[in-house]
């Protein structure tokens, strides 16, 4: 990947839905299907470097949609404030996944953020949102948010911070504003099974008292990532459930005629980092989009989302919204289909 | 873990405190910072010896805002198979050691509208962090801490510098005992208690808790086990297809680690249940020493903590 | 979209008492008195001292509409030699402290203020209307009772506490399936999904997708 992103600033993920991949986006879209059938596991791996390039190269991946969707974020915290939240007992927190997010860009993408620290005193750059702040890490009065609202309205994805006692993971703070039909709002305060109550036959599966056990032994410098995804119409980041008035009724107007450009896939690459100070759990969920029609340019892709969706359980298929346009998305990937194997992994041919 | 990810450090500075316990300073050889932490934390410390690799988990006691620097007290332990006496005799100033990064079992609950703090002699180490997490914030606090005598009072003039008014001392020498009791019958609901200290100490806060009335999501404690010496036995590793001779003075997992067999841990402690390991074949019995298992597992016999427990045995066959 | 069948719904038991506590905090409504009584007879067995470190807060008559109406016994309070009305033979019983209460508010006042000043040992039962426990629950978070430290039985109305994630609003006393919310105004479908710092199931508007589309209305929490 060239050091210098290229940002497309003016993309939209509202009204006139103006966001697209590039060419260079969709061969780097992490599709989370390594094979042609789809059901649950407890697929967590090592948050290692992943090839240049990926978006698993850095801790926090930065692309070409930077700019507007922190735009995005910010028009949603204007309207509704309450997307971000964080419990009073989880200020060390915060402090940690400002400190996480701002060394891993630095160090990351050095042409486009710059951390200088000298003692407790900080001074942050960051060139693509024009923003340069000294602050007192440690000293809420310092900067002119709550640490953790500051730090994630500058980075891609949402961010949820868990504490930890009890033998338990408790949802306590967060910035929620790209999520998939759940609300930071309702759920803040939850236990960890709680917070995943919605999900269906995950339970019985036993997936969350694994998933548990695994982070509640979560350690320092040994991060964590999975794929989970879902789709949605448009490319619409904000399907909360606050504004479902808003966005339900897209899922009506999906025809065979426009599924292609319509109908995105919506693949949330999971993190999960234990944060230093604090002994929180970090869970970043970065989500990215692409059309079926950006899909298919990629053959083996096509194929194996037809296959996916076909044999896609019933109950996947309720909670994940799909009950209206399942069978068109189908039918529209079926032409893109034709029988041949695909081939092993998740990357195209 | 392994000792890939492990830390190299230098020792800076190493201070007798007590007749028993000496305080080491580790600085990172490239002087840069350590990685942050929160009060409670221990690291383990390997300790490469000329004969055996130790592997130790100490508290850290310094500061989690002070990050040039970790500080571990170790205590001289009469029945040590070696670590603590390593740790006494052969590391000095300038020594470089390796250790791996802190690992919280013993956290404070973010949540407690008080904390009562119980320390009995080196087990006031976690403490010391602990308290540099509590000081300046709004949740009252409280440390109860008792020692033998006066000289064994480490870090004394630290806590009394910093926290006068919230430490009161105990001194078995002066007759003086922690009134568990008396305390522990007197918290305004939503206090959690903490102890560490000698394994008596810690049993009995715990009853006097339970006693008292306290449910057990209040009550936590912190001990590690050092590893016990015992009779001397044979284990075979199924997945490895290797045998492996245990040493009467040597741990389960030092002697799987010693024939290049990694087991996943944290603590080494018989605490956190992280090397949890199914016995497959077994005639004689187990030995378990740690504070994880429930009674129930360990009349089931089918799982074993190799950190801390051991066999008595003329086969045993392990899920390695 | 799971409607039911979510694991955040909480689980209610029977109440037994747990003689491991020092201190007894009971709430009690309406019907609740009975399971109550149940476990001060338990109490009574096994240690007798404990009554005299139990302190009952009591709701006899539960709020219907604006009429108060007698306790009803319902089968589900699994006695049927349950005395008809608890209040007498609570009582009866040597207790610490028997406090009667009209309304809710009034009780949860009681509660919190007797909270600031328990101690450690404490043991918290709670009976009553889902409603009712869901609103103590929500207190005694407050004060960091822990899961082991509290118990509740549901008796007497399922009747929900039902909050509207579009405006935020609370609705009270609700039975149906499907509710006009008093903020917005939208039709809301009542999921099992349950907030216990809210004390209240989510409602989520039930034709966002094909407007003017309402399941059947249905009494179901009742």
């Amino acid at each position: 990947m060239s050091a210098t992103l290229e940002f497309k600033p003016q993309e939209s993920y509202r009204d006139d839905f103006t966001f697209r991949n590039s060419r260079a986006a969709i061969r780097r879209f992490p599709l989370p299907f390594p094979e042609d059938e789809y059901m649950y596991s407890v697929n967590i791996e090592p948050h290692v470097a992943g090839p240049p390039g990926s978006v698993t190269e850095h801790a926090f991946d930065v692309d070409e949609h930077y700019i507007a969707e922190c735009r995005e974020r910010a028009l949603v915290l204007a309207a509704e404030p309450l997307r971000y939240q964080a419990l009073p007992h989880m200020m060390s927190s915060q402090w940690d996944t400002l400190e996480l997010i701002m060394e891993s860009l630095a160090r990351d993408y050095p042409h486009h953020f710059l951390l200088e620290r000298h003692g407790n005193r900080w001074h942050w750059v960051n060139r693509p949102l024009a923003l340069d702040d000294r602050f007192t890490f440690g000293e809420p009065h310092s900067l002119p948010r709550e640490p953790l609202d500051y730090i994630t309205r500058q980075a891609q994805g949402d961010f949820v911070v868990m504490d930890q006692r009890e033998g338990d993971l408790w949802t306590e703070a967060g910035m929620v504003t790209t999520q998939a039909d759940w609300s930071l709002d309702f759920d803040i305060g939850m236990t960890f099974k709680e917070w995943h109550g919605p999900v269906p036959l995950a339970h019985e599966l036993g997936v969350f008292d694994r998933a548990l056990k695994f982070l509640l032994n979560l350690r320092l410098g040994q991060p964590v990532r999975r794929l989970n995804w879902t789709m949605t119409v448009h490319p619409r980041l904000d399907t909360s459930p606050e504004n479902y008035p808003h966005w339900g009724p897209d899922r009506s107007t999906v025809t065979l005629q426009n599924a292609g450009e319509l109908l995105h896939l919506r693949v949330e690459l999971q993190g999960l980092w234990r944060l230093p100070r604090s002994n929180a759990v970090l869970f970043g969920i970065r989500c990215y989009l692409i059309s079926l029609a950006e899909l298919a340019t990629v053959p083996k892709w096509a194929r194996r989302v037809h296959r996916v969706l076909k044999t896609l359980h019933p109950a996947l298929v309720d909670y994940k919204g799909l009950t209206r346009y399942r069978d068109t998305a189908v039918a529209w990937l079926a032409p893109h289909d034709d029988g041949a194997p695909t081939s092993p992994g998740t990357g195209p041919d | 873990m392994s000792d890939a990810q492990t830390l190299a450090v230098e020792v800076k500075a190493i201070e007798a405190v007590t007749p028993l316990i000496k305080h080491f300073t580790l600085a990172a050889i490239d002087g840069g910072a350590l990685p942050a932490f929160s009060g409670g934390s221990h690291i383990v410390v390997v300790m490469k010896g000329a004969t055996r690799v130790h592997r130790n988990p100490y508290s850290l006691l310094s500061s989690p805002r002070e990050l040039d620097t970790y500080e571990i007290g170790v205590r001289r332990m009469e029945e040590s198979r070696g670590g603590s006496h390593y740790m006494h005799d052969a590391v000095k100033v300038g020594s470089r050691i390796e250790i791996a990064h802190p690992v919280n079992l013993f956290a404070l609950d973010k949540i407690a509208r008080k904390h009562l703090l119980m320390a009995g002699g080196v087990g006031i180490t976690p403490f010391m962090a602990m308290l540099e997490d509590l000081h300046g914030g709004a949740v009252p606090y409280e440390l109860h801490y008792s020692v033998r005598a006066p000289e064994h009072a480490a870090f004394l003039p630290r806590l009394e510098a910093r926290e006068a008014g919230r430490v009161r001392m105990y001194y078995d020498s002066e007759n003086q005992a922690i009134d568990f009791e008396g305390l522990l019958s007197r918290q305004p609901l939503g206090t959690h208690v903490y102890v560490c200290g000698p394994a008596a100490m810690i049993n009995r806060v715990i009853a006097t808790a339970q006693h008292c009335g306290w449910s057990d999501s209040h009550i936590h404690s912190e001990q590690f086990s050092a590893p016990p010496v015992g009779d001397a036995f044979d284990v075979f590793l199924a997945r490895s297809g290797l045998k492996v001779h245990v040493p009467h003075d040597q741990s389960l997992m030092e002697s799987i680690e010693a024939a290049g067999v990694e087991v996943p841990y944290l603590c080494r402690g018989g605490v956190c249940g992280f090397c949890l390991t199914k016995v497959l074949e077994l005639d004689g019995e187990l030995v378990h020493n740690d504070h994880y298992l429930s009674e129930a597992e360990r009349a089931k016999g089918k799982h074993i903590m190799p950190c801390v427990s051991r066999a008595r045995c003329r086969h045993l066959v392990l899920d390695l | 979209m799971l409607i039911t069948g979510i694991k955040s719904k909480p689980v209610y038991a029977p109440l037994h008492a747990d003689a491991r506590g020092r201190y007894h905090l009971m709430l009690g409504h309406g019907a609740g008195g009975v399971a109550l009584l149940r476990v001060l007879k338990e109490l009574e067995e096994t240690a007798p001292a404990a009554l005299g470190a139990t302190r009952v807060l009591y709701l006899p008559r539960p709020m219907i509409g604006n009429a108060s109406a007698s306790v009803a016994i319902t089968p589900e309070s699994g006695a049927a030699d349950a005395p008809a009305d608890p209040l007498a033979e609570l009582e009866a019983l040597a207790l610490a402290e028997l406090k009667l209460f009209a309304s809710v508010p009034e009780l949860l006042t009681d509660f919190r203020a007797l909270l600031e000043r328990s101690l450690m040992g404490t043991r918290l039962y709670v009976a009553g209307p889902e409603s009712f426990i869901g609103l103590a629950m929500k207190i005694a978070l407050e004060f960091n009772l822990n899961k082991d430290e509290i118990r509740a039985e549901e008796l007497g109305s399922l009747a929900r506490r039902v909050y509207c994630i579009h405006c935020r609003a609370t609705a009270e006393e609700v039975r149906t399936n499907i509710v006009r919310c008093g903020g917005c105004g939208r039709w809301l479908l009542v999921r099992d999904h349950y907030s216990r710092r809210l004390a209240a199931y989510m409602g989520v508007m039930a034709d966002a997708e094909a407007p003017g589309e309402l399941p059947e209305i249905r009494e179901v929490f009742v």
